[in-house]
């Protein structure tokens, strides 16, 4: 399972397209958060970093705050640009510039972090 | 800033999310057949044309942040990222891209970022404007103490009233190039700006059959490991 968490709900169908697999969305990190407490562990999520309520790195701080969350790899996907830093120990794996990523550049993370193959 | 210019960069801002959406959406149209893959081609290209234009403007506002660093610079591998961008806009509007090195001094001060924008602008306005089968020019060459980056165009020629704005050095505020059927002159206000920011200066010759846009860069004093 994958978690696509992007308040804009075209952006978030986009991306599922392109996983082309077993994805649940989410328009904001509280609804995530809560699938998370219901036992639901993604094997990668795609996160929005301005989103409606608390942000990204709420939600980022949120994971890595619990043992059976703080491990799972989580892609940022936004209009900044935040190659430049190093948000490894928030679980940030990959960063995708929503100006510039092709499906191709989705399906390479799914690939790369999901134990099954979509 | 003015609050004409100000609303401009706002309007801008909210831009932005919707254009990279447009964008992730022809990418999801699926299989298509040859010509509605072409349309495919195109819809995401003048989305990724919109995107860039509106990120220059939201940078605008940002000049004066700090996140854009002065440094050495070669000017010719920008000039060649730049052309090898357009290279594939100028094929499909059948337009040819002539360029010239002929500068000694290869490193100037600028921003690699910010100068690549302007020279975008200033190619993107050349292809624009000049007739089918005709040519646009990219030409480097030193200038006094500086490297005159030039792009010339067989289009219309540039009205005078602009020119003569142009001559100080700077745009003010984009203004509709009248001469010139449907620019806003937004990349010229783009390239203005940027190039204030490096100190660098812009400028215009009026041809009787086109225009050259031109930025003069202050050369490095770095010595060049090119």
């Amino acid at each position: 399972m994958i978690f696509v968490i992007d308040d804009d709900a075209i952006m978030a169908e986009c991306i599922k397209d392109a996983i082309y697999g077993d994805a649940e969305l989410f328009s904001n990190a509280i609804d995530a958060m809560n699938r998370i407490a219901d036992g639901i562990i993604p094997d990668l999520i795609f996160l929005d970093i301005l989103l409606d309520g608390p942000d990204g790195f709420t939600f980022l701080n949120e994971l890595v705050s619990y043992s059976d969350t703080a491990n799972i790899p989580v892609i940022i996907v936004s209009s900044i640009d935040f190659s430049n830093q190093d948000l490894s120990n928030y679980g940030v794996v990959g960063y995708l510039n929503k100006d510039t990523m092709t499906p191709d550049d989705i399906k390479g993370f799914v690939n790369e972090y999901c134990k099954q193959r979509y | 800033m003015d609050k004409e210019v100000d609303g401009i960069l706002v309007v801008a801002h909210e831009l932005k999310a919707p254009l990279a959406v447009l964008r992730q959406l022809a990418f999801s149209l699926g299989d298509l057949n040859l010509k509605d893959e072409r349309s495919r081609s195109q819809m995401i290209s003048v989305s990724e044309r919109a995107i860039k234009q509106v990120n220059d403007l939201i940078k605008i506002r940002r000049l004066e942040d700090g996140l854009f660093e002065m440094e050495p610079v070669s000017v010719r591998e920008v000039c060649d990222a730049v052309s090898r961008e357009l290279q594939y806009l100028f094929r499909y509007n059948n337009r040819d891209l002539f360029i010239k090195y002929s500068n000694r001094a290869r490193l100037v001060t600028a921003n690699r970022e910010l100068l690549y924008s302007v020279i975008y602008n200033f190619l993107l306005n050349a292809m624009h404007y000049s007739g089918d089968e005709t040519r646009a020019e990219l030409i480097v060459k030193d200038y006094r103490n500086k490297v005159k980056v030039v792009v010339r165009d067989y289009g219309p020629t540039l009205p005078i009233d602009v020119w003569k704005e142009m001559r100080r050095g700077w745009v003010e505020k984009p203004l509709s190039i009248a001469m010139r059927p449907g620019s806003s002159g937004l990349g010229l206000f783009i390239a203005s700006n940027f190039a204030r920011f490096m100190n660098a200066k812009i400028g215009a010759v009026r041809h009787r059959d086109g225009t050259s846009f031109f930025i003069e860069l202050p050369i490095s004093k770095q010595a060049s490991l090119f």
